[in-house]
């Protein structure tokens, strides 16, 4: 008999896994993404202009493009359980919490990939400037988890609707307006170089508790999405 | 019923008469003349509190919604759903009479009617907000399941909300008093004006406490009547 946490971790992290070589297999999720960033910021570069763009607007634009790919790359992620009708077999072998923890996990990884192609594009293509590569990552890393946190809740919330293409868009946004705001300060200032860190704390706080905050609730109300 | 129908008739008729004298004194009583707001001060008892009530709209729906998802009774959820739809109602007058009164007051010459003042952000951020309930609500079918899945969201809306009051106001500086640099409200208002106000933050609460009821007692009777004619 394994303790009940080391038995909860390796649930959840059975689910994170069964995602994972999923996705290895078909690598759907990945290859949209890896096109629809690029795309999207080939298209701010075409309709910007030859201008160079300051950093709050490049800021704004770099978090713009990760919420709309993770919107669109996440909501997949209860919705092809439901399609291949393996929903019922994850709820007999995992408790809601470990389905979630490893959705959350694997959410969480994808989004990261996501951060790094499009920081990536966009300094080749609109000329991103880093003075603070440490502040970068962390308003990166913080505004992801909270991304995941709520994403993956809303997810398997629009799995069960009977209309569910274009939705997680609409209930994620007006949630996400204070993660977008402090992230997007938060990297504003990593881009602008001066005393970012000291400019950005109220900013990573912020992140950090709303990621807290979004992860505590996702996980109590999980229950209600997935056992019945 | 959840409120018997003498009681409703009974705090309708004192809120209606309420309401009324609030608006006697609003329009009425005599008022200090302040530089650019002159007498469209008086829409302080009109705008602030449509504000208030859909603050208390929204935290009568989450409880209503946590209320549902502990007991499924099906009233739990036509009371979220109903206090809701009154408190965006409330929101959108909110709004309106907001960004009407800013128009001639703080962008008198500028011509704009929106500028990106936090309290305005954080009110269409919530009006987006029950907006994402509704169209939520409209995808799915089956009640209970509809029911389940909208008290998630309400309540997980709930949980992110309250970061916009730490965030916006770091990040957008605010022409509503109580704001940086800006005196707050009790140090520029008349008195006889804070009276009046709070009558009507009682008041415009009390008719959606009535508007609510009403609904609520509507969709029961409604649901009766669907019941009877299928048997």
């Amino acid at each position: 008999m394994k303790e009940p946490f080391a038995r909860w971790f390796a649930g959840a992290w059975a689910v994170f896994e069964k995602d994972l070589r999923l996705e290895l297999r078909n690598r759907h999720a990945a290859g949209m993404l890896l096109m629809f960033v690029p795309a999207s910021i080939l298209l701010i570069f075409f309709a910007a202009g030859q201008e160079p763009l300051s950093p709050r607007i490049q800021a704004g634009l770099l978090w713009i493009v990760i919420l709309f790919a993770a919107s669109i790359g996440l909501g997949r992620s209860f919705v092809s359980e439901a399609d291949r009708d393996t929903a019922l077999f994850l709820r007999m072998h995992a408790r809601a919490s470990m389905v979630y923890a490893g959705k959350l996990l694997f959410n969480f990884l994808l989004i990261l990939a996501l951060d790094v192609v499009a920081v990536l594009t966009m300094m080749l293509l609109l000329h991103l400037q880093v003075a603070h590569g440490g502040l970068l990552a962390s308003a990166i890393l913080l505004g992801s988890l909270g991304l995941a946190g709520a994403a993956t809740l809303l997810a398997a919330l629009i799995a069960q609707a009977a209309t569910r293409g274009p939705l997680l868009p609409v209930l994620l946004f007006p949630l996400l307006v204070p993660l977008l705001l402090s992230a997007a300060t938060a990297t504003r200032h990593a881009l602008e170089g001066g005393d970012g860190w000291g400019a950005s704390a109220e900013s990573l706080t912020t992140l950090t508790a709303f990621a807290g905050v979004a992860i505590t609730a996702a996980t109590l109300l999980f229950d209600f999405i997935w056992n019945d | 019923m959840p409120v018997s129908g003498k009681t409703y008739r009974r705090i309708r008729n004192i809120v209606l008469a309420w309401l009324t004298l609030v608006a006697l004194a609003g329009f009425l009583l005599d008022i200090p003349r302040i530089n650019i707001l002159e007498h469209t001060a008086r829409n302080l008892y009109f705008h602030v509190p449509m504000w208030f009530t859909m603050m208390a709209a929204f935290f009568v729906s989450a409880w209503r919604s946590g209320q549902y998802l502990r007991s499924r009774d099906p009233l739990r959820d036509t009371q979220a759903l109903e206090a809701a739809r009154v408190g965006a109602a409330f929101g959108v007058l909110g709004l309106a009479t907001g960004v009407v009164w800013a128009r001639f007051t703080w962008y008198v010459g500028q011509g704009i009617w929106w500028n990106f003042d936090p309290k305005q952000t954080m009110a269409a951020v919530q009006l987006l907000i029950y907006g994402a309930y509704f169209t939520l609500r409209s995808s799915v079918e089956e009640p209970e399941k509809r029911g389940r899945i909208a008290a998630v969201y309400n309540l997980f809306a709930a949980a992110c909300v309250p970061f916009l009051l730490y965030a916006l106001p770091r990040q957008m500086e605010s022409l509503h008093p109580g704001a940086e640099g800006n005196p707050a409200f009790s140090d520029i208002t008349h008195p006889t004006m804070r009276v009046v106000f709070y009558a009507a933050v009682v008041g415009f609460i009390g008719l959606f406490w009535v508007f609510y009821t009403q609904r609520v007692r509507l969709a029961i009777l409604k649901e009766r009547i669907e019941d009877a004619f299928r048997t």
